[in-house]
């Protein structure tokens, strides 16, 4: 831009005489003097040839003009440099009428240099600065532009992009929560399964025993029907009966009969219960659908599932208050409830005390859940609801459980927080809208 | 240098009186135009000015005709000195032979003088020249102020760096001529080197800076 510039144009660029004057200005002044009586005027340039004149054709302006005239010059001076003179002759002897003319228009020619000059530098050096912060500007304009453009581009694609990796993410996530719902119902599938499997096998082994037993009656009484129907009398019957009674182990098995029978149907009753509590768990019998609930047979429900993961040493206190019903999917509230019972359960594997308060107050049903744990650091308690995180080892869960808790809570309008002082374990507190 | 013409055999150059906002610029051209002989010298022309601040540029011309017939016509320019008028200041720094820099002797100008120095080493690599290269002298004007940088000071800061530093009061006309013969000194030196104006043209820098710098 520099280069190209100072071509066109450098301050202190030399002028001419003829860029400074013109016609216009000079010749009105050469007439002038004319009128008030010289016979020629002229104006010469540094080599002596006239730009301009008017007059008798004939003179000179020699300092030996012939034909008798007198002569006048003035020199011009541009930026201290001699340009020429202004020459004047006069046929005639009035020296002072040549001198005071030839002045006065020598006087106003330099004017009227010095203002052109002046105005000449002046429009340069305005139109130059005009033109180059004209130009800076177009071009800081073209580089605003040029990064306008790309900021625009990298919004618009940065939009698109977003969009992308939060639908990737979201699917992502769903698929984790999905997951980590497959994962707490493997676990819990896994500990029923020994729950049920427990009382099945007694009572398969009872039914085999039972089997047996009834293989001993049978052989009992067909001893009794095959000695009727011989017709043998009862006092002969007796010794072989007895001893057939005996060899049978007859009064140990009736012993043994009601406690085996009772061991059963009790075992029975028991996988009956675990299935039902299940079912309930699960609400597998009801639509998926958002239905009025009762929080604490909810929570009932949640701990007899989760009965076999509780440890002998461990205590669950209710304080259940009267609720009045809200409305939710059961199915997701017990997912909930479970994850925040196991957390404490995890917490603290022995000695766990935790106690389960729910309230109803200015129309919330709010539960707590207070365990005796290590409780939560205060660095770490605004994350614990984050995705993955997780204070557990590797291998011991991925950090979703109280992550999908909150999902669920705030799902259905609700609240959960948690507070803690650590060392003083550590309170989920969930607040629930009543009859949503 | 603003124009070579070898066919016309004619030299124009330039030098140039920088520095900041009312350190006396104008008025070191000012003195210089009545201080030193006509001959050869040319009008000061002051361009626009507005409440005596520069606008534009101030121009003082000279003109002479070396030994050889080499015409040369030396033009010395203010440039304006507030901080707005940059893209003048980079017009009129064009193809300078020389620098006068004139600063500001009162304390509380040193900042500005600092700001405008960094500015005309800016300026002047804009426009392809060297701060280091470049024939330069350091006025500091105003020594007949109160509150000023003590003289001591100035060479302390200023004698490791052979940059020549003269002191002044232009407005009582003291020293102008001095900063202004010093640089004319340096710009001959720089041009007989390029040029060999002593040896193609028989031009001493006695004569060059006598046909300039006369009473």
């Amino acid at each position: 831009m520099d280069s190209v510039q100072s071509i066109e144009f450098v301050v202190g660029e030399e002028k001419r005489l003829v860029d400074i004057l013109n016609e216009d200005e000079v010749m009105p002044l050469l007439q002038g003097a004319l009128q008030s009586g010289l016979t020629a005027a002229a104006l010469l340039d540094a080599d002596d040839l006239p730009l301009w004149s008017c007059g008798k054709s004939t003179v000179t302006f020699s300092p030996a003009e012939p034909g008798g005239c007198q002569v006048e010059s003035c020199p011009l001076h541009l930026e201290g440099e001699p340009v020429g003179r202004l020459c004047f002759a006069l046929a005639g002897d009035d020296r002072l009428l040549l001198k005071t003319t030839a002045t006065v228009v020598a006087g106003a020619v330099r004017t009227i240099m010095t203002a052109n000059l002046k105005r000449m530098l002046t429009t340069e050096i305005h139109t130059r600065v005009v033109n180059r912060s004209y130009e800076e500007l177009l071009e800081a304009n073209r580089r605003l532009s040029l990064s306008e453009k790309k900021y625009r581009d990298l919004a618009e694609n940065l939009e698109t992009l977003v969009k992308e990796r939060t639908a990737a993410l979201e699917r992502t996530y769903a698929k984790l929560i999905q997951q980590e719902k497959m994962a707490s119902i493997g676990h819990l599938a896994a500990g029923i399964a020994h729950e049920i499997n427990n009382p099945l096998g007694f009572i398969l082994s009872n039914l085999q025993t039972l089997r047996k037993y009834g293989g001993r009656l049978s052989e009992m009484l067909a001893f009794y029907r095959s000695e009727v129907e011989k017709g043998t009398t009862a006092g002969e019957l007796r010794p072989a009966a007895v001893e057939k009674w005996q060899t049978l182990k007859l009064d140990f098995l009736l012993e043994d009969l009601p406690e085996l029978l009772g061991q059963s149907i009790s075992g029975a009753d028991r996988v009956r219960k675990i299935v039902a509590d299940l079912r309930g768990f699960s609400h597998i019998d009801d639509a998926d659908d958002e239905k009025p609930v009762d929080v604490n047979a909810e929570i009932d429900r949640t701990l007899s599932v989760l009965a076999h993961e509780i440890p002998p040493s461990a205590m669950v206190i209710r304080e259940f208050g009267t609720l009045p019903s809200i409305v939710a999917r059961p199915a997701l509230l017990c997912q909930a409830f479970l994850n925040i019972v196991r957390n404490a359960l995890q917490a603290r594997p022995e000695g766990l005390v935790l106690t389960i308060r729910s309230e109803f107050e200015e129309g919330v049903v709010r539960l707590v859940f207070a365990d005796n744990g290590p409780g939560i650091a205060g660095d770490i308690l605004n994350r614990i609801f984050d995705p993955f995180f997780t204070t557990r080892e590797t291998g011991q869960g991925m950090g979703m459980g109280l992550t999908v808790a909150y999902d669920i809570v705030t799902g259905c309008g609700g609240r959960i927080e948690a507070e803690s002082a650590p060392g003083f374990g550590a309170s989920f507190i969930l607040t629930l809208p009543a009859g949503r | 240098m603003i124009e070579f013409d070898e066919l016309e055999n004619r030299m124009v150059l330039k030098l140039v009186y920088y520095g900041p906002a009312m350190s006396g610029k104008t008025t070191n051209l000012l003195q210089l135009h009545d201080q030193l002989g006509q001959k050869g010298r040319g009008d000061l022309m002051v361009l626009d000015t507005r409440d005596d601040r520069t606008i534009f540029f101030d121009l003082l011309p000279f003109f002479f005709i070396a030994p050889s017939g080499l015409k040369i016509k030396l033009k010395v320019y203010t440039v304006p000195g507030q901080v707005k008028h940059d893209a003048t200041r980079k017009a009129v720094l064009q193809r300078a032979d020389g620098v006068a820099f004139i600063a500001d002797s009162q304390c509380a100008e040193s900042g500005n003088n600092v700001a405008s120095f960094e500015n005309l080493e800016t300026n002047l690599a804009l426009v392809g020249q060297d701060i280091g290269r470049i024939p330069l002298v350091v006025q500091f004007n105003k020594r007949d102020l109160r509150d000023i940088v003590a003289e001591e000071e100035i060479r302390r800061i200023w004698d490791g760096t052979g940059i020549p530093v003269t002191t002044a009061s232009a407005l009582g006309g003291e020293g102008v001529v001095e900063t202004f013969s010093l640089l004319v000194r340096s710009a001959y030196e720089h041009l007989d080197r390029r040029y060999g104006l002593a040896e193609n043209h028989g031009l001493s820098g006695a004569e060059f800076h006598d046909q300039i710098v006369h009473r």
